[in-house]
C-alpha cells in the first residue's frame, strides 16, 4: 500500500481505520493513532481517490491515494466517514425560484427533505466536471444536482436560464 | 424585543423554514430537568444520523447540557453534566458538520449531533462556550440573551446578503415620494403639463371627424354653403395648431421640469446616503461588499431618477389615457369602443408576460456574461502570470467560447423581442381590422348608422392605443426595479451607526496619550471573543510593541483603541475617561495610523499629505515629509508635490507610498500613533529608511505598533505578546529574552533561524 505520511515522505506502512465508541474514526499507523476526519482533496472531479486524513489540530495524518489500498473494515469505516464529510443536499424537484431584492429564493425538494435556500443574485450555479452542478447557499450548503436533464418538465423549466 | 431580533424572526420564519426559537414546551422541559436554571444558548441540529433533515436541538445551560430529540411520544431529553466534558471536536463537512462532545477517554460520546452549515454559527457559540470551560476559562453567559443569539446566528447570511428594510413595497413607495416633497410646486406643474399632454391629444382625431362629418360632407352635399364651410374649417386647422403648440409647450414644461426635479431627489438621496456611510461603523463596512455600496450611491439613485423623473408621470399618465381612449371611443360608438377595449387588458397581460418571459432570458444571458467578465478579471490583473507561463492562445480560446456564448444568447434575447413585438402590432392592426369590418357594412347603410368622421376618428384613435399599452404591462417591472434600488437605498440610511457619542461627549484637551485597558473582552459576532479580559496600562509617550501569532487580537486591540468598535465587556480608558464618554471626532482627530497597505487618495502628494489638515501651510508639509524621508523622492518627480499620484496611490512604489503615508501621520501629530505592520511589506533599504522616519515620527508620542519582525521593536519600551485574545507575556525586549521558557523568546529565536 501507498500512503503519504505527515509532510508528504512517501512510505509504505499499514494504516487501518475503525470507528470508536466515542463516536470518531481513528486512524492507526504503527504505534500512532489519532482521531482523524476526512476531507475529499478532489471532490467533484477524482472523488473516491486522494483523500486526506486530518487530525483535530487540522494537521494531515495520512493523504491516502486510494481506498482499494485499505483492508476491508478500514474501508468500510472510511465509507461511512466519507458519506458524512461529502454530504450535500440532492436536488429531486426545483419547486420554485424567485428573486427578491438582492437574493435568488429556492424552494426544493431533495433526497434529505423539503428545503428552502438562497442565493446571492449574481452567484450563479457551477457546472461540475463530470455535469451536473452544484448551488452554494447564503450559509455554505451546497445543493447538487446530479442530472438537470432527468428532473420533471417544470423543474427543468425553472432550471433553464441556469444550466448551459 | 430589538427592531433588529424581529427583523432576525422574520428572516427565519420566511426564509428558513426553521423554528425561530427553542420550543417553548421543550424549554420548560430542560429547564424543569435543570432544576429551573435558565437556557442560556441553543442551537437547532437538522440531520440525523442517516443524514436526513430532522429537528434536534442542543441547548446550554449554566452547569449542564441538553440534547432533545423529536419523536412520536413528544420531546426526548437527555441532560448532561457540564462538569463531566473534557473535550470538544468538530468535523465539518461539505454541508454536513459533526459536534462530538467527549466525557472521560474510552467513553462514549456524551453528544454526537449533525447540522448543515445554516446552523454552524449558533453550534460555534456552544462550542466556544465549551472550550473556554475545557481549558480552564469559564466563561458566564447573560441569561435572557439565548433567543436573540440563535436569530442573530442563522439569519445573518441572509440578513447581512439582502437589503431588507421593514415594510411592504407600497410603503417603501410611499417612503420615496416622500422625497419629492420639498418640490411640490415642481411636481404640481409636471403632472399638471403631462396631464394637458394626455387630454389634447385625444382632441385632433376628434377634430378630424369633426371636420369630415360637419363640414367636408355636408359642403359637397351642399347643405352648408363654401364660404361657411372653408371658415369652419380653417377655425378647425387653427384649433389643430393651438392643440399641437399647447401639446408641446407642455411637454416642454414636463420633460425639463420632471427631469430636473428627479435630479434633484436623487441629488439629496446621494448626499444623504453618502453622509450616512460616512457615519457608520467599520463593522457594517464588514458585512457588505464595497461594490454593492458604490452601486447604492450611483446606479440605484439614478436609476430612482427615472423612476422618479418618468416612470411615476408615465405610469399614471398612461393608466389615464386608456381611461380617457377607452372613454371617447365608447361615447363615440359603442360598437366599435368594445371591439377596441375588450381586447386592451388582453394585450397587457400579453405584455406583462413577455415581459417575464424575457427577463428568463436576460438571467442566462447575465450568467453568461459574468463568465466573460470572469475571463477578463482573471486575465487583465494576471497578465504577467498568463505571459510568463505562455497561456495567451489558451485565454484567447477561453475568452472566445466565451464570447461566442454570450453572443448566442443576446441573439435569443433579440430573436424573442423581434418577433413579439411585430406579432402584437399585428395584434393591435387586427382590432384595426375588426372595426373596418364591423364599420364598412354601416359606412355602405347596413345596420346602424356610422358617420365617415366617426370611423375616421376611430382609426386615429386606434393608433394611440399601443404606447399606454406598453407602459401598464410594463408597470410591474418598473415598480419592482424602482423598489428594488429603494430598499437597498433605504437599508443603509436605516442602519443605525454603532460607534454613537454619549449625550455630553468629553474633549480630552490637551491629550496627554495614557491608554489603559481594564478587563477588555471583545468579540465581533456572537459569543466567540476575539480578546478575552485584556488588561494593561501604558503611560504617555511609551512605544509599546504588539506581538503574536496571526488572529491572536493584536490588530482588534488598536482597532478598539481608535474606536471602531467599542468593547463587549471592560473599559478602555484615556488619560482616565472612558473612551465611550469622549467625543469620537475630537477623539480621533488625536490619533494617527500608518498601515501595512497605505492608502493613499487620487489626488496630488501635497493633498495626500495634507489630509487630515487640509490648510497646513506647505512649509510644514515639506517639514514632514523632510522628516519622514520622502522629500528626497518626491522632488524627483516630474511634478514633484503636486504630481497626481492615481487610484490608490498606483503610480507609487510600495515604500514611496508608506512614506508619504508617514508623512501624512507626521503633519497631523497625532497624541497616539498606531504602526500596523508599517515596514513588513518593503526591501530592506527602504525599510531602513522608512524605520527612520518612523523613529522621527514616534517621539514624543504614545506609540502601539504591530509587527511580524520581531527586530524591529528592539526600542519598544514594552512588548506585549498577545495570544489567542490574552496578554500572555509583557517586558522589555531584555526581559522577555531573559524568559527561558518565554513565548516571546520562543518567537524570536525561531525568527533567528529563519535568518
Amino acid at each position: 500500500m501507498t500512503l503519504t505520511f505527515g509532510n508528504s515522505a512517501t512510505v509504505t506502512r499499514a494504516l487501518t481505520l475503525e470507528w470508536r465508541a466515542d463516536g470518531s474514526l481513528w486512524a492507526m499507523r504503527g504505534d500512532e493513532e489519532r482521531a482523524v476526519s476526512v476531507r475529499r482533496c478532489f471532490p467533484w472531479s477524482e472523488p473516491a481517490q486522494h483523500l486526506s486524513l486530518c487530525d483535530a489540530d487540522e494537521e494531515e495524518f495520512a493523504l491516502l491515494r486510494d481506498p482499494v489500498e485499505l483492508d476491508p473494515r478500514s474501508r468500510a469505516a472510511l465509507e461511512l466517514a466519507l458519506e458524512v464529510a461529502g454530504f450535500v443536499f440532492e436536488v429531486t424537484r426545483v419547486l420554485e425560484i424567485d428573486e427578491e431584492v438582492e437574493i435568488r429564493r429556492w424552494r426544493v425538494e431533495t433526497r434529505q427533505g423539503a428545503r428552502t435556500f438562497q442565493t446571492r443574485l449574481d452567484d450563479w450555479p457551477r457546472t461540475l466536471p463530470h455535469g451536473g452542478l452544484l448551488i452554494r447557499d447564503l450559509a455554505g450548503d451546497l445543493y447538487h444536482l446530479g442530472r438537470p436533464e432527468l428532473l420533471d418538465r417544470k423543474s427543468r423549466d425553472l432550471l433553464w436560464a441556469f444550466v448551459d | 424585543m430589538s427592531t433588529q431580533q424581529q427583523l432576525d424572526d422574520h428572516i427565519i420564519e420566511r426564509y428558513t423554514a426553521q423554528p425561530t426559537r427553542l420550543p417553548p414546551e421543550l424549554r420548560r422541559l430542560i429547564e424543569h430537568a435543570w432544576h429551573g436554571a435558565p437556557v442560556q444558548l441553543y442551537a437547532l441540529a437538522d440531520l440525523d444520523q442517516s443524514l436526513r433533515l430532522t429537528e434536534a436541538w442542543l441547548a446550554l445551560g449554566p452547569r449542564h447540557l441538553a440534547v432533545a430529540r423529536r419523536e412520536s411520544s413528544g420531546w426526548h431529553v437527555r441532560s448532561v453534566e457540564r462538569s463531566r466534558i473534557e473535550a470538544i471536536r468538530e468535523a465539518p463537512g461539505l454541508s454536513a458538520n459533526t459536534l462530538t462532545i467527549l466525557g472521560a477517554s474510552g467513553e462514549p460520546a456524551l453528544v454526537l449531533l449533525r447540522y448543515t452549515h445554516r446552523q454552524r454559527r449558533a453550534f460555534e457559540n456552544i462550542r466556544f462556550v465549551l472550550e473556554e470551560q475545557v481549558n480552564g476559562h469559564p466563561r458566564e453567559l447573560a441569561d435572557g440573551e439565548a433567543d436573540r443569539l440563535y436569530a442573530e446566528s442563522v439569519a445573518r447570511p441572509i440578513r447581512d446578503a439582502q437589503a431588507l428594510v421593514s415594510g411592504r413595497q407600497t410603503a417603501v413607495i410611499r417612503r420615496l415620494l416622500g422625497y419629492l416633497k420639498p418640490y411640490r410646486r415642481d411636481l404640481t406643474l409636471g403632472m399638471a403639463a403631462a396631464t394637458v399632454i394626455t387630454l389634447v391629444s385625444l382632441i385632433p382625431p376628434y377634430l378630424a371627424g369633426y371636420l369630415i362629418d360637419r363640414v367636408v360632407r355636408p359642403a359637397q352635399a351642399g347643405t352648408l354653403s363654401l364660404g361657411r364651410a372653408g371658415t369652419i374649417a380653417a377655425l378647425a386647422v387653427a384649433a389643430m395648431a393651438a392643440v399641437y403648440l399647447v401639446k408641446q409647450a407642455a411637454a416642454y414644461v414636463r420633460l425639463r421640469l420632471m427631469a430636473i426635479l428627479g435630479e434633484w431627489v436623487a441629488r439629496d438621496l446621494r448626499d444623504q446616503l453618502y453622509e450616512h456611510i460616512q457615519r457608520l461603523s467599520l463593522s457594517f463596512f464588514s458585512r457588505k461588499r464595497t461594490g454593492s455600496l458604490i452601486t447604492r450611491v450611483s446606479a440605484d439613485t439614478d436609476r430612482l431618477w427615472e423612476f422618479l423623473a418618468f416612470g411615476i408621470v408615465d405610469v399614471s399618465l398612461s393608466l389615464v389615457q386608456l381611461l380617457g381612449l377607452g372613454t371617447v371611443l365608447l361615447s363615440l360608438d359603442w360598437r366599435l369602443g368594445l371591439v377596441m377595449t375588450l381586447p386592451v387588458p388582453l394585450f397587457c397581460w400579453v405584455i406583462y408576460r413577455h415581459g417575464e418571459n424575457i427577463s428568463r432570458l436576460f438571467i442566462r444571458a447575465w450568467r453568461k456574461w459574468s463568465r466573460v467578465t470572469d475571463v477578463l478579471s482573471d486575465t487583465i490583473p494576471g497578465i504577467r502570470v498568463v505571459k510568463a507561463f505562455n497561456q495567451e492562445d489558451r485565454e484567447i480560446v477561453r475568452f472566445g467560447e466565451r464570447n461566442q456564448d454570450v453572443t448566442a444568447e443576446f441573439n435569443r434575447i433579440h430573436a424573442s423581442w423581434t418577433t413579439f413585438w411585430p406579432l402584437l402590432v399585428l395584434g393591435v392592426h387586427a382590432m384595426t381590422i375588426t372595426v373596418w369590418i364591423f364599420a364598412v357594412p354601416r359606412l355602405l347603410g347596413t345596420g346602424a348608422h356610422l358617420p365617415v368622421g366617426t370611423f375616421v376618428s376611430f382609426l386615429l384613435y386606434t393608433t394611440m392605443f399601443l404606447a399606454p399599452i406598453d407602459v401598464i404591462g410594463q408597470m410591474a417591472r418598473t415598480i419592482n426595479r424602482a423598489t428594488t434600488s429603494a430598499h437597498r437605498v433605504f437599508e443603509v440610511l436605516d442602519t443605525e451607526p454603532e460607534i454613537r457619542d454619549a449625550a455630553e461627549p468629553v474633549r480630552l484637551e490637551p491629550v496627554h496619550g495614557r491608554v489603559t485597558f481594564e478587563h477588555v473582552t471583545f468579540g465581533y459576532d456572537g459569543v466567540r471573543q476575539v480578546l478575552r479580559g485584556v488588561s494593561f496600562d501604558v503611560t504617555p509617550g511609551e512605544l509599546i510593541g504588539l506581538v503574536g501569532p496571526s488572529g491572536g487580537g493584536k490588530t482588534t486591540i488598536v482597532n478598539l483603541i481608535a474606536r471602531f468598535y467599542d468593547v463587549s465587556g471592560g473599559a478602555i480608558r484615556v488619560d482616565g475617561v472612558d473612551l465611550r464618554r469622549l467625543d469620537t471626532g475630537h477623539y480621533r482627530r488625536q490619533i494617527g495610523m500608518v498601515l501595512q497597505d497605505p492608502y493613499l487618495f487620487h489626488g496630488t502628494v501635497v493633498e495626500n499629505i495634507r489630509y487630515g489638515l487640509p490648510e497646513a501651510p506647505l512649509d510644514r508639509v515639506v517639514a514632514a515629509a523632510q522628516a519622514a524621508n520622502a522629500h528626497d523622492f518626491i522632488t524627483k518627480l516630474q511634478h514633484g508635490y503636486d504630481t497626481v499620484v492615481g487610484e490608490r496611490g498606483h503610480t507609487l512604489s510600495g515604500g514611496e507610498r508608506q512614506r508619504v503615508s508617514i508623512a501624512r501621520a507626521i503633519l497631523h501629530d497625532p497624541r497616539i500613533l498606531i504602526l500596523d505592520e508599517a515596514t513588513s511589506s518593503v526591501d530592506t533599504e527602504t525599510e531602513r529608511e522608512i524605520q527612520e522616519a518612523l523613529e522621527r515620527l514616534v517621539a514624543g508620542r504614545t506609540v502601539f505598533a504591530i509587527a511580524h519582525r520581531l527586530s524591529t521593536l528592539r526600542k519598544a519600551s514594552r512588548l506585549f505578546v498577545i495570544e489567542d485574545g490574552r496578554l500572555v507575556e509583557h517586558g522589555t525586549h531584555a526581559e522577555l529574552l531573559a524568559k527561558a521558557e518565554g513565548k516571546y523568546r520562543h518567537l524570536y529565536e525561531l525568527q533567528l533561524q529563519l535568518q
